[in-house]
């Protein structure tokens, strides 16, 4: 920190001064400053992005969760019905749909952590080259758009795609393309998702020290022993706040499942948007998000505890 | 890979299965995409958007992220929890909750609609990063430069500001590119009136027979974004990134 260079004599002297325009100019400390003028001041500047939030967030989330329980008749009175989730919930396709994308996000986050949890581990411990290298290639989806990731996705491992040019040129003929199965969207979310996850177990792995490994190891535990006993607690934290973060995030996902999966059954991303701009029946998507927001809610709960519990703030 | 891939297929004039390398290649289909008035006025349409939102998240959030770093009020840690919450929303779900409202409000298929629905994502990254480096301003070289007689706000345009410079400009672009490449809300609230260019794009990949359209744009927009990004790396690559989301 340039801080660090200042000498301290000046820093004394600036300190003294400060004291002296304090007693003698009456200048207006922070400390005098009335707890209501203070409180008002701060209030007043966090006061636009909390008029966007209520105005952009609450409110018409509030308006459409209430409108999927009305019906307007054609003499213009307004019943309240069950009506759209009774449809959601026995209309087979919506239910697939909807079984689609629970299966989507879990396998998903499975590969995820899978992936990304040894990855962490490895860079913690590590401070080669290589895992400069790796660190690099874990992060590098994060500068990547997600349309740009389907494109390229789409024109590597597509059905004569590059992927499957390169495998047969080696001789190896048994390559059948993921792209438009349920597996399509599972390898470009993983691939889109990875970065941050990566990020928030690194963060969370700097709380295990390399003092409390070598003392277990000295004492004979082994690696897995390591694992269960000493990362894995430490960084429960992160991992639930990876669990609650992906679902959210990949249970809503749109471009992704949109571009490389198939038409049907879809994830609910794509049967919103389809509901919403070709089909036009807004209430009956909005319906679908309560459905979405539901599920989620238990994961959201989850994130939100795991924010309560930070100091930080 | 797959990135190479796209690049390729940017640069290939020809490329049939089963060869490893395009078989012929060629800046062709640089000039003819470039010619599609389609693509030039999405261009336009996502530049303006992305520049509006940028500025706009900005003058809301700034403020409040200097308030949330160095004031202390009543609240601050809840209505600061408040904005980290955003994420506990399924994004999509939220999104067309937006839409059907503006849909009677008349909001949709106007530029500020689309505004007003990205301005929405962008709120989080503006707030805490920002914050983040408020809070990091050494709070010495401040008092030092009140002592040699320089007002808060000199001190503040000439201490504070270009020490969190860095973290704010990481935010601005962050927000700038991903608000260009933003989907879902430009097409809810949009579409079919107002095309931006992922949508463009999406219709060129997924519809188009000619695969170059789409590799020429992947190449074309996301080079400058690319580099631009690399710029926030170190933002992007550090805890207080991670932490934003409750790392």
């Amino acid at each position: 920190m340039a801080s660090g260079k200042l000498p301290s004599t000046t820093a004394g002297i600036a300190t003294s001064r400060r004291a002296w325009r304090a007693t003698n100019r009456g200048a207006p400390a922070l400390g005098r400053e009335s707890a209501f003028a203070r409180n008002l001041r701060g209030l007043l500047l966090i006061g636009p992005p909390l008029v966007v939030m209520a105005s952009l967030l609450l409110y018409p989330a509030g308006v459409s969760i209430v409108r999927t329980f009305q019906e307007t008749d054609a003499d213009g009175s307004v019943s309240w019905t069950l009506a759209r989730y009774h449809r959601f919930f026995t209309d087979p396709y919506s239910v697939a749909n909807y079984l689609r994308t629970v299966w989507t996000t879990a396998v998903t986050l499975a590969l995820l952590v899978a992936v990304c949890l040894p990855i962490a581990i490895y860079l913690h411990f590590t401070r080669s080259r290589l895992a400069a290298v790796v660190q690099a290639l874990a992060l590098f989806p994060m500068f990547v758009p997600g349309i740009i990731v389907a494109y390229a996705l789409i024109r590597y491992i597509g059905p004569n795609g590059l992927m499957q040019t390169l495998l047969e040129t080696i001789g190896l003929t048994f390559y059948k393309s993921p792209y438009l199965t349920p597996w399509g969207p599972v390898i470009g979310l993983v691939w889109d998702h990875m970065p941050l996850t990566l990020l928030i177990l690194t963060a969370g792995m700097a709380k295990v020290s390399q003092e409390a490994i070598e003392a277990a190891r000295d004492v004979g535990a082994g690696y897995i022993t390591i694992f269960w006993r000493i990362i894995l607690p430490l960084i429960s934290d992160s991992l639930l706040v990876v669990v609650a973060l992906n679902v959210i995030s990949l249970f809503g996902s749109f471009v992704i499942p949109y571009m490389l999966g198939p038409a049907s059954p879809e994830m609910m991303g794509p049967y919103m948007l389809r509901t919403f701009a070709e089909v036009r029946e807004p209430d009956f998507a909005a319906a679908q998000a309560v459905v979405t927001f539901l599920t989620c809610s238990v994961f959201g709960i989850l994130y939100v505890v795991m924010l309560t519990k930070r100091q930080d703030m | 890979m797959p990135i190479a891939t796209v690049f390729l297929w940017a640069f290939a004039e020809q490329w049939y299965y089963p060869a490893l390398l395009p078989t012929d290649w060629g800046l062709r289909y640089w000039h003819t995409t470039l010619a599609r008035a389609d693509v030039l006025s999405a261009l336009r349409l996502s530049l303006a958007l992305s520049v509006t939102v940028t500025l706009l998240s900005a003058v809301i959030c700034l403020p409040a992220a200097y308030a949330f770093a160095r004031m202390e009020f009543v609240g601050r840690r809840t209505f600061m929890m408040s904005f980290l919450a955003i994420n506990a929303f399924p994004r999509f779900g939220l999104i067309v909750m937006i839409a059907t409202l503006f849909l009677s409000l008349r909001l949709v298929g106007t530029f500020w609609g689309i505004v007003l629905v990205q301005l929405l994502n962008t709120m989080l990254i503006m707030i805490w990063l920002p914050s983040a480096a408020f809070r990091g301003v050494d709070r010495r070289l401040e008092e030092a430069a009140r002592d040699v007689g320089a007002g808060p706000i000199r001190t503040f345009v000439r201490i504070t500001i270009p020490q969190a410079a860095p973290a704010i400009g990481a935010a601005m672009l962050l927000t700038f590119v991903s608000t260009f490449y933003e989907t879902e809300g430009a097409w809810l609230v949009g579409a079919p009136k107002l095309r931006t260019m992922p949508m463009v794009m999406l219709q060129m990949i997924t519809g188009q027979i000619v695969v170059q359209y789409g590799a020429v744009l992947s190449v074309l927009l996301w080079v400058p974004s690319f580099i631009a990004l690399l710029f926030a790396r170190r933002v992007l690559a550090s805890n207080q990134f991670a932490k934003g989301f409750g790392a």
